[in-house]
């Protein structure tokens, strides 16, 4: 046994519990049954209750981002550049990472917090002893419902964090919707689009699966319910910035 | 799985609007021109587009009207930009517009700037090539400015050496500082003036005079007009006819008096033969001859004498020996 500190080993140790536990979640997840309604049931708390949530602060990062960005466009000169910068970043970056940091605030220590106390109340031991596999059940159905609604979230963010642009815009000058988007799109490609689409597909799998890894092993009762809400969020965010580091650099790849 | 269908509902809009903002967005991205239906291309063609991107605006007379689809280049001397424009600009923009590409600002974007040409052609309908200008260029502006500058900087030199000259020179600053000079010039104005005054006066009289000679009246005119004077020339010039016979005359007589001394002398006759033939005076002045001969060779006698003097001894050997020793270099230069 190598001799390491604990904290580090416990990291190694959970890092691999990690890796098993995302492991099962593929072994079982395509396998039947498939929990198609409890799933459908969990995109629609996952996905359609964070809605508002993640519209509020889009909508309000665009104007912030555009009046932020003004002064230094208009003292060089190109505040007519304005949609397209605003544009890039919404779509490349800002869009996708805030989406993702709110859903994994709201929606990881949920799962923690709700998988917890299933753990530290029995629950889940009686779903196996009832014959329901308690894995399919709660997390495969969560985890994909994550993975698959955080997508549609961020597009819906993009365009209500651009609508805020356009409406920052609008305080100084004007300018009309047309032509506002007209300027977002000339200056995006497909390689700014893209990978920052399907990058938004694995923040939703780190979310979900380590809510539902925290959660599910959960301990010291009700004190390890709130310390499972806790790290989830706290490893999924981190994991979201550590995911956006590698999807920047694969991206760079395509685009030369 | 309570409210199962209602949540449905929701759910199913929720992802439905997101699918299609994103095929939207896609589906812009991928055609990136006329999506919005309100829109027009025109086209131009340029040497050098100075910079230009994709998505520069248009300008037509200064309003910002579209902009900047796309740049191609045809071959190595044309570029075609091809520009998006909103659709109420077609009454506007006439087809002999001129399109060009400019700054906005000193430093700032490029813009393709559209300029009514004037005229009555007819409108754009989309799609039409626009003729184009080359616009001013910073760079080439620049340029200019950065050799006019050395220019003046040249001639600012040499003004200021001009001056320093004009400055050192004591010549001129003695010529600037001379007071007397002012007065000396102004005098000779004067004078000048005076002259002039003098000549114009004279031409008066001048004209005056030919006035009246052409009138008949003065002494010009009795000169010009009188015909005693003409009688008088006429007389004059027979006198010297005259003088000119009498003197062919004289040179005759002359000729014959020479030819009668000829004749004299050679027939023996009149005093010039005298002269030249009388034997007597011939003996006589051979007897004097031998008399001077005779007086001479006595002088050389003297001399021989005077040489064995002691007196003189020393001097006549002297030059004998002289006179050997230029005998000798002289056979050497022979010899030589």
């Amino acid at each position: 046994m190598l001799i390491l500190p604990n904290d580090l080993k416990s990291f190694i140790r959970e890092t691999g519990e990690i890796f098993r536990f995302i492991l099962r979640f593929f072994r079982e997840g395509f396998r039947p049954r498939y929990e198609v309604a409890e799933f459908i049931r969990q995109c629609y708390v996952i996905g359609y209750k964070s809605l508002p949530l993640v519209a509020l602060t889009a909508f309000i990062i665009g104007i912030v981002l555009t009046m932020q960005l003004r002064p230094t466009m208009v003292s060089y000169g190109v505040d007519v550049q304005i949609p397209a910068m605003v544009g890039v970043a919404i779509v490349r970056e800002i869009g996708p990472i805030l989406t993702a940091l709110i859903f994994a605030g709201k929606i990881g220590s949920s799962i923690g917090a709700e998988l917890g106390s299933m753990k530290v109340t029995e629950q889940i031991d009686a779903m196996e002893v009832s014959g329901t596999n308690p894995f399919k059940y709660l997390v495969v159905t969560r985890t994909l419902a994550a993975m698959l609604m955080l997508p549609v979230l961020v597009v819906l963010a993009d365009g209500i964090a651009l609508f805020g642009s356009f409406l920052g815009v609008n305080i100084y000058e004007s300018l009309t919707f047309n032509l506002f988007f007209k300027k977002v799109f000339d200056n995006l490609i497909y390689i700014d689009v893209i990978p920052a689409f399907i990058k938004t597909f694995f923040f939703g799998f780190a979310v979900g699966i380590i809510g539902c890894f925290k959660g599910y092993y959960s301990e010291k009762g009700t004190e390890g319910v709130g310390l499972s809400a806790n790290s989830s969020v706290v490893v999924s965010s981190v994991l979201i910035f550590i995911i956006d580091l590698v999807a920047v650099q694969i991206a760079e790849l395509f685009q030369h | 799985m309570k409210k199962k269908s209602f949540d449905t509902i929701k759910l199913g809009l929720f992802v439905l609007s997101a699918l299609t903002l994103l095929i939207i967005a896609l589906y812009v991205l991928g055609k990136n021109k006329t999506f919005f239906g309100n829109r027009f291309e025109l086209k131009s063609q340029f040497r050098d587009v100075n910079g230009l991107l994709t998505g520069n605006n248009v300008r037509f007379s200064g309003i910002d009207v579209g902009s900047v689809l796309g740049i191609k280049i045809l071959n190595d001397t044309v570029i075609e930009v091809t520009m998006n424009l909103n659709r109420n600009m077609k009454g506007f923009i006439r087809s002999n517009s001129i399109a060009s590409i400019g700054t906005d600002g000193l430093i700032g974007n490029r813009v393709v700037n559209i300029e009514p040409a004037g005229g009555d052609f007819p409108f754009v309908n989309g799609g039409e090539t626009l003729p184009s200008k080359e616009e001013v260029r910073t760079d080439e502006m620049l340029r200019t400015l950065y050799n006019t500058n050395k220019n003046v900087a040249k001639i600012s030199e040499e003004v200021l050496n001009t001056m320093k000259l004009i400055n050192n020179s004591s010549e001129l600053t003695s010529l600037l500082n001379d007071k007397t000079l002012s007065q000396n010039l102004r005098i000779s104005l004067q004078n000048l003036r005076n002259t002039t005054e003098n000549a114009s006066l004279m031409m008066k009289n001048a004209v005056s005079t030919l006035k009246l000679a052409s009138e008949g009246k003065g002494a010009l005119a009795t000169v010009l007009t009188d015909t005693t004077l003409s009688a008088d020339l006429k007389l004059a010039v027979g006198q010297i006819r005259t003088l000119e016979n009498s003197a062919d005359r004289l040179v005759n007589d002359l000729n014959q008096m020479v030819t009668s001394v000829e004749k004299d002398i050679n027939q023996g006759n009149g005093s010039v033969n005298a002269l030249l033939r009388d034997s007597i005076m011939a003996n006589q002045m051979r007897a004097s001859i031998k008399n001077v001969e005779k007086g001479t060779a006595a002088f050389a006698q003297d001399m021989e004498a005077a040489k064995s003097n002691f007196l003189f001894r020393g001097y006549f050997k002297k030059q004998e020996k002289e006179a050997a020793k230029a005998k000798k270099t002289a056979e050497m230069k022979a010899k030589q």
